[in-house]
This record gives C-alpha cells, structure tokens and sequence, in this order.
C-alpha cells in the first residue's frame, strides 16, 4: 500500500470534520464578532483574533482533542499486536493518520480564517492582512494536533480526548495570563502575547516586523516535530534505524523550540515592532511610501495617509481654531502631516505626542496611536478634545515633558480660546490614551485637587495666568505670542511675565 | 425465514428468567456497567483535576484582570470534570446492550447523578486550598449545568465527543465574561445566589441527564451504519 493511499484512506475516515461546524460556530462568535467593534484597519480588526491569537485558542483545544482521539484509535481497540504485524512500520502508519488529521485542522483553520479575511475585505479596510500570523496559527493548530496525537497513542483511553482539549486549553489560559504580564523575554514566543507586536501603524504606514512570528513558527513547528517524533521511539515503532532516526528527529524539534524560546528573548523593542537581530531584515523597516491626502482649505494645509482618509475631516476641524490662534507666528506649523506612531511596550500603541520639526515648521500627528473613534469605546468628540490639546502642547513648546507653569498656562488659554472651556479642561486632561504629562498638567491646573470622584476644579497660580492671557482679545494675544512666542518656547518665560 | 409469529419457546429450552433480580445479580450489574462506562478511571480523573484546582487556588494561577477574569480557571476545571462525566456515557455495546438491559436507563440515571456529586465532592475539597471564586455554591451550579451540557452533547453525537460540549460552553463563557452578557443561560458570569442563574444550570442539567436516561449516549458504531447505508 502507497503512503499516499494510506493517507487518503486516513483522510476520508478521520475524526476531525466532525468537529468542524462546532470549531465553525465558535470561531465566529469568538474571534470574528468581538472584532467588528474596531476601527476599520486591518491591524486593529485583527489585534483580537490574530495578535491575542483567539483563532488558536477557538481551533487549538478542539484540534487536540479530535487528534488525541485518533492517536488512541489503535489501544483503545487492542490492536496493537494484530497492527504491529502490518508491513508498513508501526511509526509510518501513525505518521499517516496524524498527517491526514493535522491536514484536515491546517486546512480548516486556513479556510475559515480565510473566510473572515475576505469579509473584512469586502468592508474595505485600510493597510493590508497580517500574514505572517496566519502562518503562526496554522503552525500553532498543527503543533496542538501533533500533542494530542502523541497524548492519545501514549494514553489510549476515551478520557484521552477529554483530557488533551482541555489540558490544550488551560495551555492557552495560563498563556494568556503569562503573556499579558510580559512585555519582554521569553513569554514573547507565547502566541496569546501582543504586547508589542501588534499596533498601529502596522500594515498601514510601516509592514508587520516578521521576526517574532518567524520565532513563533519555529517554536511551533519544533514541537511538533517533537511530538510526532517520540512516536518512533518505542520499541515497537519500527526497526532500530528507524528508532534512531526518530530520537534525531525528535532532540531536533526540541532543540527548535528552545532556539526559538531563546530567539524570543532577544527581542528588543523598535519603533515599528519587536526586532529580533538575528531574524532581522532591514528591508522590514522602511516606511511604506505613499501619496498623502490633503486639505488645502483649511488655511494651513492638513494631510493625511489615504488609509486614515475617513479622519480628514475631523482632523482639519480640530486643529483649525488652534492654528488660526498661532498663524503667521514664528515658529509655528504652516502645514499638518501625518506621522508614524512609534511601539510602545505594551498592548497598544497609546500616549505619542505631536511634533513640530522642519522649515518651514509642519506640525507632526501621530494619529495611528491616538485612540480613534469606534476603537474601545471612544466617541469623536474625545478625539477632537485629544487633538487640540497634543497640538497646543507642542505648540506652546512643552515637547515631551509636562512643560514650564508658563507653558501650561499659554497651553490652557489656548485651548480655551480654541473652544475647550477651563472647567472643561481637567476632564479633557484625563481622556485615556493621553501621553503621561498630561496627569501633570492636571495636576498644575487643579492645584492637585483630584478625588476619587474624578479631577478637581480648576485653580491655582497656572490657571489665574491662563485666565489674564484668555480674557485678552484675540488679536492683542496673538500680538503678545509674536513676541514673545520664541522665548516661551525656548521656556524661558516665566508666569508673571504672562500678561 | 423469521421468527415472527413464535410466541412460545420450544421444548427443552431453557425457560426465560423474568423475576426480579436478586441482590447480588444487581451488584453485579452494576458493577459491570462501572467498568464499561470506566467509571474507576473516571473517579480518578475527578481527583486529578480537583487536585490541579486545588495547585491553581494555592499558587493563585490568576488571570489578570478583575474578578470575572479570575474566575477562568477555576471554570474550566469545572468544565474539564464535567468533560469527564460526558464521556463516561460512551459504551462500547450499542445495540446488544440496548436490547437486554432494562435496568440501563435507572444505571445511567443512577451514574451521572453520582459522579456529578463526587465532581462536586472533589471540587468542594479542593477549594480548601485557597479562595474560589464565587464560593461553594457557585461551583455546584456550574459543574451541575456544564455536566447538563455534556450529557446533551453525548446524546446527540456520542459520548465520545461528550467533552465537545463543556469545552464550546467554556469558550462562549470566556467571551461572555469579557464583555457584558447578562443571560441567566451564562450561569458562570451570574453571581453565587442568583436564581435565574440556578435556574437555568439545574434546567440544562435536569434535560441532560433525562435525555442521557432514556436515549443513552449516541452510538458511534450505528452513526457510522447509518453513514455507509446512506453512502451506498
């Protein structure tokens, strides 16, 4: 009997398609629903179900289960002896059904994912899939059927089943709970992990750094290989080559593994991803050109990547009122263009600031990583109090940093002028997703007054400035910035010369 | 040639025993059902993961997040002996079992009542090693609705699969308690005493094991008969 007809024959009378319509019902409701609540970007509609890798943990235990099923099909029926005596070595046959059952879980996890990909394409979503994770979780769904496989023939019970879907699945929960704890080391090759490997801009203004998939495939991959190897390792699995063979293979899946666990401990953060040196590829971190999208209407000319086209509008609207407050002042932006939104440690990409930086001057937006939207609950209106107030931080020159009592004055008085009143301004100041200086200038603003209740009333030396600078009228403010908007800047001003 | 119309045995054959059966003949049985259903084994696993609730509650294996999140553990180890109890129904017998047993409906009855009281047994026991979430109480009621699922799976497409059901539960119940469902039918993400939560458990649970009563578990070998007849 070929190997091809014994694995046809292992694929028409294999236990998995049986599974499929429940894995089916599940994937939808667990790894396609929750994410149509995002954004529509690919890298934010697919941050649950492939960068937490909930299409693993939906496919991963069942696939185990099923596979340990036909793993033990052979001692569950004492057939041992009477299957020993067949030509084909012991290993060989075992080989077959489990390729033919890690087949049928490959090729159902590709299809299905490939289902939902092609939904959210037809919703036309912005950048482009991230592949490289799909290869992750077919790899992944393999390896659970290989575990299972070798579970079900080392322990030919009915409970064998049982036993490895769930022990599969309290895998991925304590994964889970490892993962979310681990910004760094080796629990970045745990698949349910994203801290750091899965935010904006990816896909959209950069590519998917592949290093820490390329890691995951081979730790995956090894252990399968593994698995399925210690398989030959009995002495009835077949003659003693083929047992030696078999220990090879198997100390080389293991040692596969533990390359790709010590891979994953190199990684170090980049501004596009988790860079691992020895998987790196430069080429990875070039930024994907693009013809930007702009406003000219707006008096200073706003532009956008076309993928963040949607938010043009809004963006324009926003920033007007503060660039018509500082227009025609040295130093401030004569233009707006988008940034790319740098890694932050954790799961997302949040508390990026704007820059000012060319000649003449462009106000730089991060706009990846504010918190847009639809993504996680936050409304139009938060964005709009998110982007006035980034631009006049950076406009009245605080950088980074909390800034001067000055500038916090200046930065309030605008953002009145701009249209956030002042006893509106502690709340604006606690939006989430805001850069950490911003509980600093709440805390300058208030006077440190805050409860449990939310932040305090506006008060204090900051904000008797801020109030002097906004009663004046409009042109005898911007007439007291043009002079001395360089020094301020500079923060070489200090609150009593504030008018 | 048939046997219809043959009401009576012929001479000489030996007559049919049709009085109740005494008590060592219900030992006996009973015994016998045991070890097809391996219910020994499955004992043995209902300590093994009471001991591994009991490794989790010590060491604290939590979730991060708030208390729904910590309560994810303790819920699929729930779900794993309720796994358990499901695919005890499978038997190997089918058929020939059906036909001569009359007393298999009040066995299987009699076993999933028992071993879901052991799981809980097991499951109380374990608490002692440190605090579960949602106490004694709510454990009962989920391994009580989760066995009801189980059994449910078993009937409706064999007991070997029986573990499916508990398993695709606890997958809908980690999403339900990430977000904001508030169904009675999601029993774990309802508090200890709440009724409606109760409610539904003991229902899921009362129709599993009625269902697995009269029907049995459905049987591997007639499905796959059934397959082939409608193949040829």
């Amino acid at each position: 009997m070929t190997a091809a007809r014994l694995l046809r024959i292992e694929l028409r009378r294999n236990a998995m398609p049986w599974i499929l319509p429940l894995i089916a019902a599940l994937f939808w409701f667990d790894s396609y629903r929750p994410s149509t609540t995002q954004s529509a970007f690919w890298v934010l509609r697919t941050f649950w179900n492939m960068g937490q890798g909930h299409t693993i943990i939906d496919f991963g235990p069942f696939v185990a289960g099923v596979a340990a099923w036909m793993g033990s099909r052979d001692g569950r029926r004492g057939m041992g002896d009477l299957v020993a005596g067949t030509p084909r070595s012991r290993w060989a046959a075992q080989l077959a059904t489990w390729g033919a059952t890690a087949i049928w879980a490959a090729a159902a996890y590709l299809a299905f994912v490939g289902v939902m990909f092609a939904v959210y394409a037809r919703q036309g979503l912005a950048g482009s899939p991230p592949w490289w994770w799909v290869a992750v979780g077919a790899t992944a769904v393999t390896a659970f059927s290989a575990a299972g496989f070798a579970g079900g023939v080392f322990f030919p019970s009915r409970f064998a089943a049982a036993l490895a879907a769930f022990g599969g699945f309290l895998a991925m929960v304590l994964s889970s709970q490892t993962g979310f704890g681990h910004t760094s080391g080796w629990a970045l090759i745990l698949p349910t992990n994203s801290n750091g490997n899965f935010q904006p801009d990816s896909g959209i203004l950069y590519p998917y750094l592949p290093d820490l998939p390329i890691a995951r495939i081979i730790f995956f991959a090894g252990l399968a290989v593994a698995a399925v190897a210690v398989l030959g390792l009995p002495a009835r699995a077949g003659g003693p080559w083929l047992r030696r063979a078999a220990a090879v293979v198997a100390l080389a899946g293991a040692a596969a593994a533990g390359t790709a666990v010590w891979l994953a401990g190199t990684a170090r953060l980049g501004p596009h991803g988790l860079v691992i040196p020895a998987l790196h590829d430069a080429a990875s971190d070039q930024l994907t050109p693009y013809t930007p999208v702009c406003r000219p209407d707006t008096g200073v000319p706003v532009c956008l990547s076309p993928a963040y086209r949607r938010y043009l509008p809004e963006l324009a609207t926003a920033l007007r009122p503060v660039l018509a407050e500082v227009a025609g002042l040295r130093g401030a932006p004569s233009s707006v263009a988008q940034t790319a939104a740098t890694y932050s440690p954790g799961e997302v990409a949040l508390g990026q600031g704007m820059t000012i930086s060319g000649r003449p001057p462009v106000l730089g937006v991060p706009l990846g990583a504010l918190n847009l939207p639809g993504a996680f609950g936050s409304t139009t209106a938060e964005l709009t109090g998110q982007l006035q107030l980034l631009a006049v931080h950076v406009i009245a020159g605080a950088g980074s940093g909390a800034g001067t009592p000055a500038q916090q004055a200046v930065q309030a008085a605008l953002l009145a002028g701009a249209g956030t009143p002042f006893a509106a301004q502690p709340g604006a100041l606690t939006n989430y997703g805001l850069p950490s200086w911003a509980q600093a200038d709440l805390g300058a603003l208030t006077e440190g007054h805050q409860s449990r209740r939310g932040p305090g009333a506006v008060a204090g030396p900051v904000f008797a400035a801020a109030q002097r600078l906004a009663a004046l009228p409009a042109a005898a403010r911007h007439d007291w910035l043009a002079v001395h908007l360089p020094a301020l800047r500079a923060g070489h001003l200090s609150l009593a010369q504030l008018p | 040639m048939t046997a219809a119309g043959v009401h009576r045995a012929s001479s000489g054959a030996a007559p049919v025993r049709t009085r109740a059966l005494p008590a060592r003949g219900v030992t006996r049985m009973a015994w016998l059902y045991l070890i097809s259903r391996r219910i020994p084994a499955a004992l043995g696993l209902l300590i093994g993961v009471a001991a591994v609730l009991w490794a989790s509650l010590y060491w604290r294996w939590n979730i991060v997040g708030g208390a729904a999140a910590q309560a994810v553990i303790p819920l699929t180890l729930e779900a794993a002996a309720a796994a358990v109890i499901a695919v005890t129904t499978y038997g190997p017998f089918g058929e020939t079992e059906r036909a001569t047993g009359r007393w298999l409906p009040y066995l299987r009855l009699s076993m999933a009542v028992v071993l879901t009281a052991a799981a809980v047994g097991a499951l109380a026991a374990a608490a002692a090693g440190g605090q579960l979430p949602g106490g004694t109480l709510a454990m009962l009621r989920n391994v009580a609705g989760l066995t009801g699922t189980g059994l449910l799976t078993s009937v409706a497409f064999g007991g070997a699969f029986g573990w499916a059901g508990p398993l695709a539960y606890l997958l809908i119940t980690e999403g339900a308690l990430a977000g904001t469902w508030t169904t009675p039918w999601m029993w774990p993400t309802r508090p200890p005493h709440d009724l409606g939560g109760a409610l539904c458990a003991a229902l899921v649970f009362a129709a599993g094991a009625a269902a697995s009563t009269v029907r049995g578990s459905r049987d591997h070998a007639v499905r796959l008969t059934r397959s082939r007849v409608h193949r040829s």
